[in-house]
């Protein structure tokens, strides 16, 4: 789906935010970025429909180059960017002229527009607050309706720059499980997070550091190599199953994914002995 | 919480129906109207005429009257500086001050001019939804040249909207910074000028960070700044035509009055 080979990116007058990076993003795959505050993975998020053109190397969505200015619109139709404050990321007065602005971009019919609109506002729930603005909307309908802004566009990849941070825990699940609904229809899914809990639901994580990436692979196999790093809080049940490891007692990397997993796992463990 | 002037009243009226442009057209039309119409026949014809339109929109009076009120301080000056500094005729006499009957009558055209101007103005966007009303003047001006100014007129349009839509998030940002501000034992009780400074530079500040951080979303959604179209369908029907033709037979009914 998306390619980046040999990448480097440095903001004018500052440090180089990505170096070298090599990544082949797959159709329909979930893949997390983590890392701390400056690792660079917002910056490599806004690489991937062309917001931000690489200096050396290059990034092709589907084979188009993202440095041809003329393709683009292409681009952003297919890869969709949902930000991670929902204050400024809405155009429109009213929820429903928001989800309206990337359709009318890409100059459909006001009919074909309407359609869209509709079959969004229906999908997301938000119907209700279809002429409200979305300025009253709380921090989880605010992020839904921004995700709504981008649906709309029907884009086959969406990328999600640390959407939650911003969120109360719960909003954040529900953004989580709306997102986990998206990848089940087939969307390709990259989710840029500092939260390693998050990221459970991933096909695969990457780690970036210093504009690099230093480790990739599959979310608990990965999060249980990970050095204690202060940046980085490990979900906690990675966690517990490392102490439980040290006390001899081993609860497989695939069974951290949620806590009922994990419980039927010890039960299991304990009704052996 | 306050109501905005000139907000947009929603519903299904003949008032609402009518395409954008034709009221935008009748608007800038009643302008030169009330500043043509000398007679107080004709001046009392366009308020009949606002009362008409009012009823016909269904929107509640307050709405109207809510348009006037920030300006009625304005008004009753010009209206004053009239009476009393109008040569003529005079009516009484207060010391040095004499009001005079021309004045009284210039007063009464002008404020009532002002007035209309601000009713009618209120009856557009009470009766449009105010991205329908930029989606009229896009219309309206893609056909000038304005490629020479370097800019397009969907370029204007985004303009217009964005800026009815930050204008309530700037005034939360004051907000916001005052109480920043305060909370690091700023005092703005006192002086209001010393407290421009430390307003003035994180407001900007933020306001050039969330300026930069919508345009990014806005260029992510495939903004280009080139043509784009409405969801607002813009067609110019039978009504619109019959409500521009009873408006002009009635501009030449208050210029001969």
């Amino acid at each position: 789906m998306i390619r980046l080979e040999n990448v480097s990116y440095s903001y004018p007058g500052g440090t180089p935010a990505l170096r070298n990076i090599n990544l082949e993003i797959e159709e329909g795959e979930f893949l997390g970025i983590i890392g701390r505050n400056g690792s660079g993975k917002s910056t490599l998020a806004l690489h991937l429909n062309g917001l931000l053109r690489p200096e050396k190397g290059k990034v092709t969505v589907r084979g188009l180059d993202t440095r041809d200015f003329a393709r683009l619109p292409e681009i952003r139709k297919l890869v969709g960017i949902v930000f991670q404050n929902p204050e400024t990321q809405f155009v429109g007065r009213t929820v429903e002229e928001d989800l309206a602005f990337g359709p009318e971009n890409l100059c459909l019919s006001p009919a074909e527009i309407r359609v869209r609109v509709d079959r969004v506002l229906a999908e997301t729930g938000l119907e209700k607050y279809r002429h409200r603005s979305p300025k009253t909307l709380s921090g989880g309908q605010g992020q839904c309706t921004a995700l709504a802004g981008v649906l709309t566009m029907e884009p086959e990849c969406l990328v999600f720059d640390e959407v939650t941070s911003m969120l109360d825990p719960g909003s954040g699940t529900a953004v989580l499980k709306r997102i986990e609904g998206l990848r089940e229809k087939g969307k390709t899914i990259v989710y840029v997070t500092h939260n390693l809990e998050e990221l459970h639901a991933a096909d695969r994580v990457i780690v970036m550091e210093q504009g690099k990436i230093v480790r990739e692979g599959q979310p608990e196999k990965l999060f249980s190599d990970l050095p204690g790093d202060p940046g980085l809080a490990l979900p906690s049940l990675i966690e517990l199953a490392a102490q439980l490891r040290a006390h001899g007692i081993h609860v497989p990397w695939e069974k951290t994914r949620s806590p009922e997993t994990f419980a039927e796992e010890i039960c299991r463990l304990f009704s052996k002995t | 919480m306050k109501e905005p002037v000139f907000s947009y009243v929603p519903g299904t009226s003949l008032l609402h129906r009518l395409d954008p442009r034709t009221k935008l057209a009748a608007v800038m039309l009643l302008g030169v109207l009330t500043f043509r119409a000398e007679s107080f026949t004709g001046i009392g014809a366009l308020f009949v005429l606002f009362f008409t339109l009012a009823l016909l929109s269904g929107v509640p009076l307050k709405v109207f009257a809510r348009a006037v009120r920030p300006m009625v301080l304005f008004i009753t000056f010009i209206f004053l500086a009239q009476l009393f500094f109008t040569e003529g005729e005079a009516l009484a006499s207060f010391g040095a001050l004499q009001p005079s009957l021309e004045g009284l009558e210039n007063g009464t055209r002008i404020a009532s001019r002002f007035v209309l101007l601000l009713l009618f103005a209120a009856v557009l966007t009470a009766s449009t939804n105010p991205s329908a009303i930029t989606a009229g003047i896009e219309r309206m001006l893609r056909p000038l040249p304005l490629r020479w100014l370097g800019v397009t007129s969907f370029e204007l349009a985004t303009m217009m909207n964005l800026s009815i839509a930050f204008l309530p998030l700037l005034f939360e940002r004051v907000e916001r910074t005052k109480a920043a501000q305060a909370a690091r034992g700023m005092d703005f009780g006192k002086s209001p000028f010393r407290s421009i400074p430390a307003l003035a530079v994180p407001l900007l500040r933020g306001l050039v960070r969330d300026a930069g951080e919508l345009a990014l979303a806005m260029e992510s959604r495939g903004y280009q700044g080139r043509a784009r179209t409405s969801m607002h369908e813009l067609s110019m029907k039978g009504r619109d035509w019959a409500a521009l033709l009873v408006l002009l037979l009635f501009s030449i009914l208050v210029l001969g009055l």
